[in-house]
């Protein structure tokens, strides 16, 4: 079913959470909100499930406003980041709870939580208690338990960030599977962009309480709305230069750039992706830098290069290389930086100057 | 083959340094082995533990012995040793037992009730209050309970000085003071909390309770129930309420709100889970206070002196009888704390697994 947020605030005191956010999540549709922490994701979703109240806005699930409806008449499941299991209830109780309440018949009950069960492959483990469950089984039982009842819409609050970061690939898969399966609306939070990227159909992107930029993980990663976007998503983050934009040339010390356009700002930003820089000797690129670190991540080598004399992060360049790369700490290099990568924002307010090309 | 990048010469020229080994006396106070205690500590550790379990164990040897001894062996100094010392005899059990059976039974019923139905009566009331003291906020105006306290002040008057029937000063109190609430009531700023309400709560217990024994007395006296169990089992429920909402606060506290929140998704009411998610999950909470309560009922003296009568009398009672004209019958008095204590220690050691077991293992994260 569709989920509207009109205009949704939240206050605590003087303390704004979340500005103003308005989003239509389409039915069937898995959108993932996704920030640092604090930025107001989770307010959001704990307001859509009704365990916050709302300061300002409305909310809809289809057609009904639901924005001061009681969180069990809103027939919206939820899967917490801590599983929220019930300690002293057996696996078959805590999936069949739900049920239990709506007093559905216990025959009935049964065969839903044993097919539920065997949904997750939990049929072997019903019998025993959560304390006696490993990490992903007990975050199969929070899935099964959310599941059983059919909800109109799934919430999701960093199911994921307590399972070690195998279990979590895996997971992952299995999530994206199921909510493909059951065509259930879903909104997902997390501050993992990866997650985000791989689960969404639609990223929405939070920072301080508001909404920074709205698409799919494709628009998120090639086209972000702004500087926090842009540094936020992709690993690893997109580096970034400080420096001034001249007559559509981008001039930092060390890098004299043609970018395209006729632009001037004096304090801007030049980001770019790691996978659209080379490596290349001195003399061939564009960007003098020299090597800072480099470190083979399996695949392909990641090489940190630091342009200028100084070590402050923002002149660190990443560059991502082939694997059988390998150079001196300290080797003398240049950078050469693929024009449709480059992206400008203003430093001021983080936005983003469009260039011409792009 | 591995090549090592590194700097030919050390940025630093710091200086290694070991840790000294110790002396004889040093190695005294230090483990010999990690996870281990060093005999110094060892040796005070348990010495402390022993002479504690004889300071606690030894009243318990001696009432059982006294219980069996005959008032020559208890007047003619100190006998430690059942057929070393002295010769051990049954006369004290049996006259508690049979030459005045009822009069140890009746008591020892009565206590029975009035110590359990007051113990499940201030757990039920006070772990409820508790509850909603962690769960819901609560935000009294200062200036309200004001109001309310002037209103009751000049009811009073009205009564005493003026004659005025009780009940219409009642009507009239209650009338007053909602008028007054709803004229002036919204002008009132300062607002109370949770907190303010706790400790409210447990102050009515720092008041000592000789102090309220006479007002107790007259108030179950007009209402014609002294010299029953019911007015034990009210007095004792209320003077145990606030230790039970005390001690219930912290257990509750410790539940993990998600598990709340999870059930009210689930489509639970807020009694629902109460009595289906957070009763059970603080067992070892309730174990621990019941029996707390419960002890503290069962041992009361002081107010058990003004509310019984003839009819309703409990242990404590009985126990301070011993001590009568004829000097305090220290045999006849071992034998009905030894009774008395039994139902106690069963309880305790029965209770003892579940307070001490963790039950929110599971719940939240690993």
């Amino acid at each position: 079913m569709r989920v509207t947020l009109d205009r949704l605030t939240k206050r605590f005191g003087t303390f704004t959470a979340l500005h103003a956010l308005s989003l239509t999540i389409e039915p069937g549709e898995f959108l993932v909100l996704l920030g640092p922490s604090g930025c107001g994701k989770t307010t959001a979703l704990r307001m859509v499930a009704g365990l916050e109240t709302v300061s300002e806005g409305a909310i809809q699930i289809g057609e009904r406003d639901v924005t001061e409806v009681l969180p069990k008449y809103r027939d919206i499941a939820m899967v917490f980041q801590s599983y929220a299991l019930y300690p002293h209830k057996t696996v078959a109780e805590n999936i069949g709870y739900p049920l239990k309440l709506r007093r559905v018949p216990d025959p009935d009950r049964d065969q839903a939580v044993r097919q539920v069960a065997e949904q997750v492959r939990l049929d072997q483990l019903l019998d025993r208690y959560p304390r006696q469950l490993s990490g992903g089984q007990r975050q199969r039982v929070a899935l099964a338990r959310a599941i059983v009842r059919r909800p109109t819409v799934f919430l999701m609050d960093e199911p994921l960030s307590n399972l070690d970061a195998k279990l979590r690939v895996h997971m992952r898969a299995e999530l994206k599977h199921m909510q493909h399966e059951l065509g259930i609306t879903t909104v997902y939070v997390t501050h993992d962009q990866v997650e985000a990227m791989t689960l969404a159909h639609r990223v929405a992107v939070l920072n301080n309480g508001r909404l920074q930029q709205l698409g799919t993980p494709r628009e998120i990663y090639g086209d972000p709305a702004n500087l926090f976007v842009a540094g936020f998503v992709g690993s690893p983050p997109m580096s970034f230069v400080d420096g001034a934009l001249q007559s559509g040339r981008f001039v930092a010390p060390g890098a004299d750039l043609a970018v395209g356009g006729s632009f001037d700002v004096r304090d801007a930003v030049l980001g770019i992706r790691a996978e659209d820089c080379q490596v290349v000797p001195r003399g061939a690129g564009k960007v003098r830098a020299t090597v800072y670190s480099h470190e083979l991540i399996g695949d392909h080598t990641l090489v940190m290069c630091q342009i200028g004399a100084d070590s402050d992060a923002s002149h660190t360049i990443a560059v991502k290389m082939d694997k059988a790369f390998e150079a001196e700490f300290g080797a003398e290099i240049d950078i050469d930086m693929a024009p449709a990568g480059l992206f400008i924002f203003d430093k001021k307010d983080g936005s983003r100057v469009r260039l011409p090309s792009a | 083959m591995t090549t090592i990048d590194r700097r030919p010469t050390p940025v630093t020229s710091i200086a290694h340094h070991t840790m000294p080994q110790p002396g004889p006396i040093a190695r005294l106070f230090e483990p010999r082995r990690i996870g281990k205690m060093s005999p110094m500590t060892a040796f005070v550790v348990y010495g402390g533990l022993l002479f504690w379990t004889v300071i606690v164990v030894f009243p318990l040897y001696w009432l059982l012995v006294t219980s069996v001894k005959l008032p020559i062996d208890v007047n003619e100094g100190p006998r430690y040793l059942p057929f070393i010392d002295f010769q051990p005899s049954a006369h004290a059990w049996r006259y508690v037992f049979i030459d005045i059976g009822g009069d140890t039974f009746r008591p020892y019923v009565n206590s029975l009730i009035i110590a359990t139905v007051s113990t499940v009566l201030a757990m039920l009331v006070g772990s409820m209050a508790a509850y909603a003291l962690v769960r819901i906020e609560y935000r009294p105006s200062l200036g309200s309970i004001v109001m309310f306290l002037a209103c009751l002040a000049a009811a009073i008057v009205a009564v005493v000085a003026a004659g005025v029937p009780w009940w219409i000063a009642a009507v009239g109190l209650v009338a007053v003071f909602l008028l007054l609430l709803r004229a002036i009531g919204r002008r009132f700023q300062r607002r109370l909390g949770n907190a303010d309400i706790q400790f409210w709560i447990i102050s009515q217990r720092i008041l000592p309770p000789v102090v309220v024994a006479l007002p107790i007395y007259v108030m179950f006296q007009n209402l014609g129930l002294l010299n029953t169990r019911t007015a034990f089992i009210i007095t004792y429920a209320t003077i145990n309420l606030p230790i039970v909402v005390w001690l219930m606060h912290d257990f509750f506290a410790s539940i993990p709100i998600d598990l709340e929140e999870s059930a009210q998704l689930d489509g639970a009411s807020r009694y629902r889970i109460f009595f289906d998610i957070v009763l059970p999950l603080a067992k070892p909470g309730i174990a621990a206070t019941g029996l707390l309560v419960l002890v503290l009922a069962w041992n009361e003296y002081l107010l058990a002196l003004f509310l019984s009568g003839a009819d309703v009398q409990t242990m404590p009672l009985l126990v301070a009888a011993q001590n009568a004209t004829r000097g305090p019958q220290w045999w006849y008095m071992s034998v009905l704390i030894v009774i008395m204590i039994v139902p106690v220690v069963t309880i305790a050691l029965f209770l003892q697994r579940l307070i001490a077991r963790g039950l929110l293992v599971g719940s939240v994260k690993g």
